[in-house]
């Protein structure tokens, strides 16, 4: 996008009042999206991203700036512009920039924009359709599609330049059922870092489709889940957003650097259950999370947060490392070039155990099974997180009884992972899109059926003690 | 503008039956301190063209941040493409123009012209007084904010509609330890229209109280309570109430107020108005499809008084638009600006009295999961206090409130007065509510 010489020019005079380290991070992507709402194309849009942020370090401090203008003019300014909030001598000088070569283990095979969009539309009118016909009391679906292209480069005063093209693909289903005066919604969404192969040959929409509309239904019929402490067996794959939330966020550096997590200083220490053991995975061919490199040009890794119940290792990205005398390990990630990079979650999850799910159930005498998870939010200074069970049932003498709504579960990341006691052998991961300070970023969530001891439930039902 | 006229010629020559650009160019600043040292410090400029143009009877749209030679052929190319994939049954519409629109000059020029050095200075001596409040406090973060934005409608139809606002925010988050080693974290926030009258003490108290007066706190027994909530909890559940009042919602049976206009909703005492033309950092005189908007009651004595209505729902329903088309996720969607709660009479401690004895909830997370503003139902962690005899008793947390926002504003008792501007815009006091279900113990 740019040419090497101008990025060192434009780096040495952001630097040139004592920055000790200056970046520049280039971005275009072609965004495409479909919309189908109750079986017709709605909306149809295409977005061209496009832009540069320029961050500045000295010492502990950081001075970020981005603009739309690329031309030699616009970047020279910003730089300056940037570079007045310090007052010192020059620290540092680029004499030259060299290519980093990183990999292209995510490109896709049948890349979005050789794919025809009626093609895509149809398969969005088909699943559309197998939503409606699953039952009267389907009232609205919506099924959408939106696929990216995002090439970015990096220029840093290391004298290097870094670059990764990263596509993605998702669909969204979402079906509304309604009954007597009530209204329930389910939505899945399944994505990936892959072209249209992954539509073509690795998810069934049909049957996706068919699982959401079953879903709003079955929660039209839910009674009130009951409230109080009990154990909670949680589903695998979008389960993980208890780990994502109750642990992930607080072991990012953003936070640890400045004594601001739970887990801050706890490295080697026990903070769950024997049992688990997890990982942040930006390595995995083709999944939603990952990258070639991150975004501060780092290779990306398999980080062992969690080994055997013992914190091995936290998220780190190169500033936030600055205050803790580390070295970023590849999970530096940001929404666009509007964003500063932090330290962020990838593809994040619970490794597999050896009970089978129907095992996990089966041992469970009185509790909630919490099959299908919404979204979730942390403090990370006090590790207090609370998520939404989209799809319940209460489990009664080791067995699933009726489907309960309107459940949330609520705790302290402290606490969670110590009562884990069982964790199952189906791991499966799945897709979200993960907001904190560096914007929303694709990360996937994952782990197998896992079984906690206790937590909070809360529920309009009334505690299951007293009725 | 000269330079978008050849746009148009363009679509013309191309077929586009009718064009609308939209230009948004943003400015931001901001920084942040961390323990009094200044450890962020952002600027930026940005610009964004959006693009809707009808094409063989459809509506196509385009975006781009990129402007260079290459972006005329651009959005054409893309409109075109994007129509023709459209079976939308619904008439695209592009607008003429309202007979009037409300302009007024909101752009705050003293904001602008005050020095970054002065903002970092001001920041900083708040930054501190925070740390000094109390000895309690182990970490202080402070971040400023600031936005300005050139908005500009230009269409086909010779409509050509600008606007240019700026805003100032101040937020805080202040961390303390108790000599049990427990650590609460709280926040507090301040729109900024004059940097020489910020609240620095008030402001520093009142988030040095809140973080404080948390220590201790433990999950209440579960069960149904009578409950106060504060502004920032009523603003949520407000918020995912009234997006049932979306025409959109109600055309396609999404919406739990189907059929609910003229009837009672809620309790006779929620009157709710929406005020795009009230003088805040949130003022809109036109939405995003260039239609004047204007002030209106939504809700009155707890009677549904309208739908809100963009150019295309409006049509279906043989009515004018309300002035609430709003663009979202590339389409216009169906949005409000400046919500206001109607206050009453009683003050917060008066409102903490007639409840009595229950539950004051003075924080709520998670509402982007927990509340489920289709089916009305909620359930999301909570913080507050016991109420005894009317007065604050000990902290509560590690509790969820849940509930059907229906009923909830149903079961108002009283509104208090202690209004309070949300970061979403919504001005909402304190309500008192018969009964909440809290689990906790």
């Amino acid at each position: 996008m740019i040419s090497k010489n101008l990025a060192t020019e434009v780096l040495n005079i952001a630097t040139e009042t004592g920055a000790d380290f200056a970046e520049i991070y280039l971005e275009e992507e072609n965004t495409a999206s479909i919309g189908v709402d109750n079986g017709k194309v709605e909306s149809c849009n295409d977005s061209l991203t496009y832009g540069a942020g320029i961050r500045l370090l000295k010492g502990l401090q950081s001075v970020y700036g981005y603009t739309n203008d690329l031309t030699t003019k616009g970047l020279k300014k910003l730089a300056k512009d940037l570079s007045a909030s310090f007052f010192g001598e020059r620290e540092i000088e680029l004499k030259t920039i060299k290519k980093v070569r990183a990999g292209k283990k995510h490109l896709p095979k049948i890349p979005y924009d050789t794919y025809p969009r009626e093609k895509i539309v149809k398969m969005l009118k088909e699943a559309s359709e197998v939503m409606k016909n699953y039952d009267e009391s389907i009232v609205r679906t919506t099924a959408q599609f939106a696929y990216s292209n995002k090439k970015i480069t990096i220029f840093n005063t290391d004298g290097k330049q870094f670059s990764d093209i990263r596509c993605r693909g998702r669909a969204a289903l979402v079906a509304v059922a309604s009954k007597d005066g009530k209204i329930e919604t389910f939505y899945r969404a399944p994505g990936a870092q892959k072209g249209m192969e992954f539509f073509l040959e690795e998810v069934d929409l049909n049957q996706s489709a068919k699982e959401v509309a079953k879903s709003a239904v079955t929660m039209l019929s839910a009674k009130e889940c009951p409230s109080g402490k009990m154990p909670v067996v949680i589903g695998s794959g979008f389960g993980g957003v208890v780990f994502h939330e109750a642990c992930g966020h607080s072991l990012e550096a953003s936070v640890v650097s400045k004594g601001l997590s739970v887990f801050s200083g706890k490295k080697s220490e026990k903070i769950a259950s024997n049992i688990v053991s997890a990982v942040d995975d930006a390595t995995i061919e083709g999944a939603w999370g990952s990258g070639n490199i991150d975004d501060e040009g780092n290779k990306t890794r398999r980080n062992v947060l969690i080994k055997n119940g013992i914190l091995n290792s936290y998220l780190v990205d190169d500033f936030n490392g600055r205050r803790m005398n580390e070295k970023g390990n590849g999970a530096t990630r940001r929404q666009s070039y509007k964003y500063e990079p932090t330290s962020r979650m990838s593809n994040t999850f619970i490794l597999p155990g050896e009970s089978t799910p129907d095992e996990i159930i089966a041992d469970t005498e009185f509790g909630l099974y919490a099959k299908s998870m919404g979204g979730g939010s942390v403090n990370p200074a006090t590790g207090e997180f609370n998520f939404a069970v989209n799809e319940g049932y209460l489990i009664q003498d080791g067995k699933i009884t009726h489907p309960v709504k309107g459940a949330t579960l609520i705790g302290s990341g402290k606490e969670v992972l110590l009562h884990v006691d069982r964790v199952g052998n189906d791991l499966k991961r799945e897709q979200g899109m993960c907001g904190a300070s560096s914007g929303m970023i694709p990360a996937d969530v994952g782990q197998p059926t896992i079984r906690v001891s206790e937590i909070t439930v809360g529920g309009t039902g009334g505690d299951m003690n007293n009725g | 503008m000269v330079k978008y006229k050849k746009i148009f010629k363009k679509a013309e020559e191309e077929k586009i039956e009718a064009l609308e650009l939209k230009i948004k160019k943003s400015n931001n600043f901001s920084f942040s301190f961390f323990n009094n040292e200044i450890n962020s410090y952002k600027m930026s400029n940005s610009f964004v063209i959006s693009a809707r143009g009808i094409y063989n009877g459809k509506m196509g749209t385009a975006d781009s941040e990129k402007y260079d030679k290459n972006t005329m052929d651009y959005i054409i190319a893309r409109i075109k493409e994007n129509a023709m994939l459209m079976d939308s049954e619904d008439e695209p519409l592009i607008f003429k123009g309202s007979k009037a629109y409300k302009r007024k000059n909101v752009f705050n020029k003293k904001l602008a012209a005050t020095s970054a050095e002065e903002k970092v200075k001001k920041i900083k001596s708040l930054d501190k007084a925070i740390k000094k409040a109390s000895d309690l406090i182990t970490n202080v973060e402070t971040h400023y904010y600031e936005a300005a934005e050139e908005y500009t409608i230009l269409n086909s139809y010779g409509l050509k509609l600008t606007s240019k606002t700026n805003y100032a925010l101040v937020y805080s988050s202040a961390t303390a330890d108790d000599e049990t080693g427990e650590t609460k974290v709280q926040t507090a926030y301040r729109f900024i229209t004059d940097l020489d009258n910020i609240d620095e003490k008030i402001f520093a108290q009142e988030i040095v109280e809140k973080t404080i007066s948390q220590f201790g706190s433990t999950p209440c027994a579960s069960g149904k309570y009578k409950s106060v909530f504060s502004p920032k909890v009523t603003g949520a559940l407000l918020s995912a109430l009234l997006s049932n009042i979306s025409a959109e919602q109600v055309q396609k049976k999404s919406s739990l107020l189907a059929d609910k206009l003229g009837q009672k909703i809620c309790s006779s005492k929620i009157t709710v108005t929406e005020s795009p033309l009230k003088r805040n950092p949130f003022f809109r005189y036109f939405d995003d499809e260039g239609v004047a908007t204007y002030d209106k009651i939504l809700i009155k004595n707890g009677v549904l008084q309208t739908y809100v209505y963009n150019l295309q729902t409006a049509h279906k329903d043989g009515v004018e638009s309300t002035g609430n088309g709003y663009k979202a996720r590339g389409k216009i969607d169906i949005g409000l600006v400046n919500v206001a709660m109607k206050p009453g009479r009683l003050n917060q401690q008066q409102l903490l009295e007639k409840l009595g004895k229950g539950i004051y909830i003075d924080e709520i997370s998670g509402t982007h999961s927990g509340l489920h503003s289709q089916s009305g139902n909620f359930s999301l962690i909570a913080s507050g206090f016991m109420i005894e005899d009317g007065k604050k008793g000990r902290p509560v947390a590690l509790i969820t409130i849940a509930g059907n926002i229906f009923d909830v504003f149903n079961d108002v008792i009283a509104v208090g007065n202690d209004v309070e501007l949300q970061t979403d815009g919504y001005e909402v006091p304190s309500i008192l509510i018969k009964q909440i279900a809290i689990s906790g113990v």
